[in-house]
């Protein structure tokens, strides 16, 4: 007799799917609807049926090293076909989770990022800090943030948080690679071109342009991506004119800084309109595709915060108003510290695995033909 | 012994004909009341029909036989019940009868049908093909007696038919009358329709021209047919030799039905067959998600699994297109045994339609409740009322067949009691 094949279900990653966001995941059928209406998938072993089932059986190991739910943008095309309203494209969600979680060590962050306690926790963490530089008040004056914070306060903690977050996020692709490959049987390829041909999809959204449903996903994420380049350009800008130059903040449009502002205000700007339209599709689609899990809402909102506040803090500054400046500015820190810590633990992650797995793909050279 | 009551059946389909010839042979009166001109239901239309797949006019002859033959059966045809008030064993109940325009005199010569010059579309074989306002669906229609649609024709103004007419059988100024009866009990046998397939936008439904339903598949292989039973595709006329069925387009499916239609997977594996047969080179194809063929159906599904020219796949058909060049079907499906999204072309594809309650669009006056998706709720009827057949699910005909035998002795029992 031939040996049995034994099944080994992992219940707790299978509570783990269901409690991230694909409590849906059981009503699966099978039919594979989702598999055709996908436009992202390849044509061999296609995704996203055969996930919806290893989920189902909870079969773990099957998700090690799979490049597939990656490879998955989310348009919900199967979602919004699926005759079971099992809604794939949630479940898929759920399971990167699951495999954020696998990845970046400690696993405990995982939890406590995406867990109601964060944001306060953080909150208080960085009130403790502010008070222990002894500046947690609002400063009487002329309104200059660095009075209330310095520079060198937030270099000292905002660098060393925002290295931890790529430095954990760097470690979990590494041990991602290792198993794409273990689980693809492949030893070698085109690295090189692999990864220039990862970015030019990246930074043209190719993949977001074949969503069906969700189309609006495209232009949303595309403003979104490309208002972070620019805040990030207004960040690096601002470490040359203060570190380097030794101009001081605050910067002005019109004084020797305003290319940090210019960067900083099309960068706030394109956000703002970028998260408006993520949140207005996400009604829009919501019939057809349902409202997102917490995991997926808690992304915007954070995103969202530090752009609303952000602004306010800016505005207020130039008005004067100095207690509502300060107030507003402080959240904003408590927001960007957040996101700092938050990006290797969350849904945030997937700007590496995502690129990781679209660069898998073309270094195995499997490509949707 | 209370007074005997008449029995009421709203429909004459399959279901309605054995509810009322088997309670009228019990000796009770019944009046049956149907909204098409003619009777039989959607078992007429069939090619063959399960288990024995004889054609529809087996069984369906011998009821109209007894219909004819009984004196204690009254039947209206182009009719719909518009009112039914009181309790078991009296109910009053009020009947619009629709003009036929053609009385008894009819002989059935064609005549009128030749002599008409509105076209419409033949609503008895799906839209397949044409007919005239004047028109009989098929030579073994019962009553056989041609009618004239009221909502094309041109009426008094034309008259061609009625000049044609050699028997004085066609009066264009006959109008609605109203019928009112009392009976002890009433039978609901209104059947059921095929789903609207424009719904299915993704499967090319009513959109290109060669994906047709089941129920057109059955018209394209029945003798009395638009192709006389020749299976021929309906953009060139071309043999069909390379068929795909699509299971469950529409059914199991909560954005259209979510129940199963119970019928398509033995209608697809009997229509699979009526291609081999037909064609022996022809190859079909059935896309499904899981074969579902109850009881002894099984040994059928065997059969057909047997035949070297039939391929079953496991995997549901998602979209559809058409090569505009050829009028052929291009379909993609994942192969999930073989982990593949695959993409095939085919002369013709088959969606396997499910069924529609017809109380869904057209309740029936009353105090019926019914579920999300039409369905009579059977538990919740008033004593005296019973529903039958695809009216409480969807059934086959040997089901609804058991159904309204056992309706018959309740309705009687109602029917006595008052």
């Amino acid at each position: 007799m031939a040996e049995a094949t034994v099944i080994k279900p992992d219940l707790d990653f299978v509570k783990g799917v269901i409690e991230g966001g694909g409590e849906s995941l059981k009503k699966c059928y099978q039919c594979a609807t989702c598999t055709v209406v996908c436009n992202v998938t390849p044509d061999d072993n296609p995704f996203p049926r055969k996930e919806m089932v290893w989920a189902q059986w909870g079969l773990k190991e099957k998700f090690a090293g799979n490049p597939d739910v990656w490879l998955c943008h989310q348009c919900n095309d199967c979602t919004a076909y699926c005759p079971r309203d099992a809604k794939p494209g949630e479940v898929l969600g759920a399971i990167r989770k699951q495999t954020i979680k696998q990845y970046s060590s400690p696993a405990f962050m995982v939890n406590f990022v995406n867990s109601k306690a964060f944001i306060p926790v953080m909150l208080l963490l960085l009130a403790g800090l502010l008070s222990a530089a002894g500046t947690f008040a609002i400063p009487d004056g002329e309104i200059i943030f660095s009075k209330f914070a310095s520079t060198h306060f937030l270099q000292f903690v905002f660098t060393p948080a925002l290295l931890f977050g790529f430095a954990v996020g760097a470690l979990g692709v590494k041990k991602f690679w290792a198993d794409m490959k273990k689980s693809a049987g492949v030893s070698s390829g085109d690295l090189g071109g692999s990864v220039s041909a990862t970015a030019s999809e990246i930074l043209g959204h190719s993949k977001f342009k074949m969503c069906g449903v969700s189309k609006d996903r495209f232009t949303a994420h595309f403003l979104v991506f490309y208002s972070f380049v620019a805040l990030g350009i207004a960040t690096a800008l601002g470490v040359l004119y203060i570190d380097i130059l030794h101009i001081e903040s605050p910067f002005s449009l019109t004084g020797t800084g305003f290319p940090v502002k210019i960067f900083g205000a099309v960068g706030a700007a394109g956000l703002l309109l970028g998260v408006l339209l993520m949140i207005s599709n996400r009604f829009k689609n919501a019939e057809k595709v349902g409202m997102g899990s917490y995991f997926d809402w808690l992304l915007i909102t954070i995103i969202g915060v530090i752009m609303a506040s952000g602004i306010l803090s800016w505005l207020t500054r130039v008005a004067g108003i100095a207690t509502v400046a300060y107030s507003v500015y402080f959240i904003h820190l408590v927001f960007v510290l957040s996101l700092f810590l938050y990006l290797p633990y969350s849904k945030l992650a997937h700007m590496f695995y995502r690129s990781a797995a679209i660069c898998f793909l073309k270094y195995s050279g499997r490509e949707k033909q | 012994m209370a007074e005997k009551k008449k029995v009421l059946v709203i429909g004459g389909g399959f279901s309605g004909l054995t509810a009322a010839v088997e309670t009228a042979e019990a000796g009770s009166e019944v009046i049956i009341v149907e909204k098409a001109p003619f009777f039989g239901g959607r078992v007429t239309q069939l090619n063959k029909y399960f288990p024995k797949l004889c054609p529809p006019n087996c069984g369906l002859e011998i009821n109209f036989r007894r219909i004819k033959t009984n004196g204690d059966i009254t039947f209206y045809t182009l009719a719909e019940v518009e009112s039914i008030s009181g309790q078991e064993g009296n109910y009053d109940v009020t009947i619009k009868v629709n003009p036929r325009f053609v009385n008894d005199k009819c002989v059935g010569c064609n005549a009128c049908n030749e002599a008409c010059p509105v076209e419409i579309p033949n609503e008895f074989n799906f839209g397949l093909d044409k007919t005239k306002a004047a028109y009989i669906t098929h030579n073994q229609a019962f009553p056989f007696k041609y009618v004239i649609d009221g909502k094309h024709c041109k009426g008094t103004s034309c008259a061609k038919c009625a000049e044609a007419c050699k028997y004085d059988a066609i009066h264009l100024d006959m109008k609605p009358e109203t019928v009112k009866v009392n009976v002890g009990s009433v039978v609901l046998a209104s059947g059921w329709e095929p789903y609207d397939v424009t719904k299915l936008d993704i499967l090319g439904g009513g959109k290109i021209k060669n994906v047709i339903t089941n129920m057109q598949m059955e018209r394209l292989a029945a003798p009395n047919g638009p192709t006389a039973g020749k299976i021929l595709r309906p953009s060139d006329g071309k043999e069909v030799k390379n068929i795909a069925f699509v299971q469950c387009a529409g059914s199991r499916d909560e954005n259209h039905l979510p129940y199963c239609s119970y019928i398509c997977c033995m209608a697809s594996l009997k229509q699979a067959t009526y291609l081999r047969e037909q064609y022996p080179d022809s190859k079909a194809r059935i896309f499904y998600i899981d074969i579902r063929t109850p009881g002894r159906y099984e040994q059928f599904y065997w059969k057909v699994k047997d035949d070297p020219g039939v391929t079953l796949t496991k995997g549901k058909v998602a979209k559809i297109t058409e090569d505009a060049a050829t009028g052929d079907v291009i379909m993609v499906a994942e192969d999930v045994l073989a982990g593949k999204k695959i993409t095939e072309t085919f002369d013709m594809v088959v969606l396997a339609t499910g069924m529609v309650p017809s109380t869904r669009a057209s309740k029936i006056p009353g105090d019926i409740s019914y579920t999300n998706e039409g369905f009579v709720q059977a538990a919740s009827l008033k004593k005296g009322i019973y529903a039958v057949g695809t009216l409480k699910s969807p059934v086959d005909v040997a089901k609804s067949v058991q159904d309204a035998t056992g309706v018959a002795i309740k309705s009687i029992q109602s029917s006595r009691r008052s």
